[in-house]
């Protein structure tokens, strides 16, 4: 049943015509972000992220609940998300990209590779374009686990940070995607 | 004066409480969810509706602008412990396609649940990606 649920959505974004062994999706992947000041360290974690990817195409996409960032205080999350991501009104962010340096050969074999990752990042309602590397582990029971690190700037996203707390916030947000897909 | 002091203590005291007040809430965790006032009472089927009708209006009534909780009743379709202190309760909702997530602390799931189970859980509302997630999960009682 939730198989078929992944199918749907991988349809949607991907061409019919393709193989779904070479299919792999997650609901329960993972994002963390931080940002380090020496004010304070802020940190949340998103343990609710949908994605999916095929490895004929390189086609990778995944979306995220901003709602479901959960923080350690209160504070923080309620700030994070009525003064800074305006949840209410971008309740989503969401990556729509393609995967190079992996095949759908590799998909079939245990091991590690370093790929290149390169899409559009929709944040706050504003899409920027991100390129990035990432690590894929092909498991010896056909998972895969894909992990990256990069870095995103609120301005770049249209997040307005008041002066007053500007030096509380980093920069760059340093963010953490972990995600074990299964095959479809 | 006496009226000197008395100014010097109402003072240091306003200080005081203020300073205790800004630590207190600056340090405040996420509250419980079983403490929370419940907001909405749903059936998972009737939840997942109302999202894919019209998933502004929904967002707006179970989502909220502050976070508010719902309590969703239904079967248990599927229970998936990720293996990382979490646990999904997946809840029927008349539609293969989609369902409610609820995550739960893997010790927050009653022991006696499986698939099957008639079940109402209070959770907190963040949105539809494929399915309805509720986070922060816990068990209101064995239907």
């Amino acid at each position: 049943m939730r198989t078929l649920a992944y199918l749907t959505l991988a349809l949607a974004m991907l061409p019919a015509s393709l193989s779904a062994q070479e299919r792999f999706a997650t609901r329960n992947g993972h994002i963390n972000f931080f940002s380090g000041t020496p004010v304070e360290n802020i940190e949340a974690d998103n343990n609710k992220v949908t994605s999916v990817f095929d490895a004929s195409t390189g086609a990778i996409e995944f979306a995220a609940l901003i709602k479901a960032f959960e923080f350690e205080k209160a504070l923080m999350q309620e700030h994070f998300n009525e003064n800074y991501m305006e949840s209410n009104t971008h309740p989503k962010a969401n990556f729509k990209g393609k995967v190079s340096g992996f095949t759908a050969a590799d998909a079939m074999k245990a091991g590690s590779y370093d790929v290149d990752v390169s899409g559009d990042l929709t944040i706050h309602g504003v899409t920027k374009p991100l390129t990035t590397k990432a690590t894929f582990v092909v498991n010896a029971d056909g998972t895969i686990k894909a992990n990256s690190d990069f870095s995103v700037r609120p301005e770049d996203h249209g997040i307005a940070i008041p002066g007053v707390v500007r030096k509380n916030i980093a920069e760059q947000i340093k963010v953490k995607v972990d995600l074990t897909y299964a095959r479809m | 004066m006496e009226r000197k002091h008395l100014i010097v203590i109402t003072a240091v005291v306003v200080l005081l409480v203020g300073a205790t007040y800004g630590y207190l809430e600056f340090n405040r965790g996420v509250a419980g969810t079983a403490s929370m006032p419940v907001q909405e009472k749903v059936t998972a089927g009737e939840l997942l509706a109302d999202f894919q009708t019209d998933e502004a209006a929904a967002n707006q009534r179970y989502v909220g602008m502050t976070e508010q909780v719902v309590q969703v009743s239904g079967t248990i379709r599927a229970m998936e412990p990720l293996g990382t202190g979490v646990t999904n309760v997946v809840l029927e909702t008349g539609d293969d396609l989609a369902g409610i997530v609820c995550e739960f602390q893997d010790e927050e799931v009653p022991t006696d649940w499986r698939s099957g189970t008639d079940v109402s859980i209070k959770g907190i509302c963040t949105g539809l990606l494929l399915d309805v997630v509720l986070v922060r999960c816990v068990a209101v009682e064995n239907k």
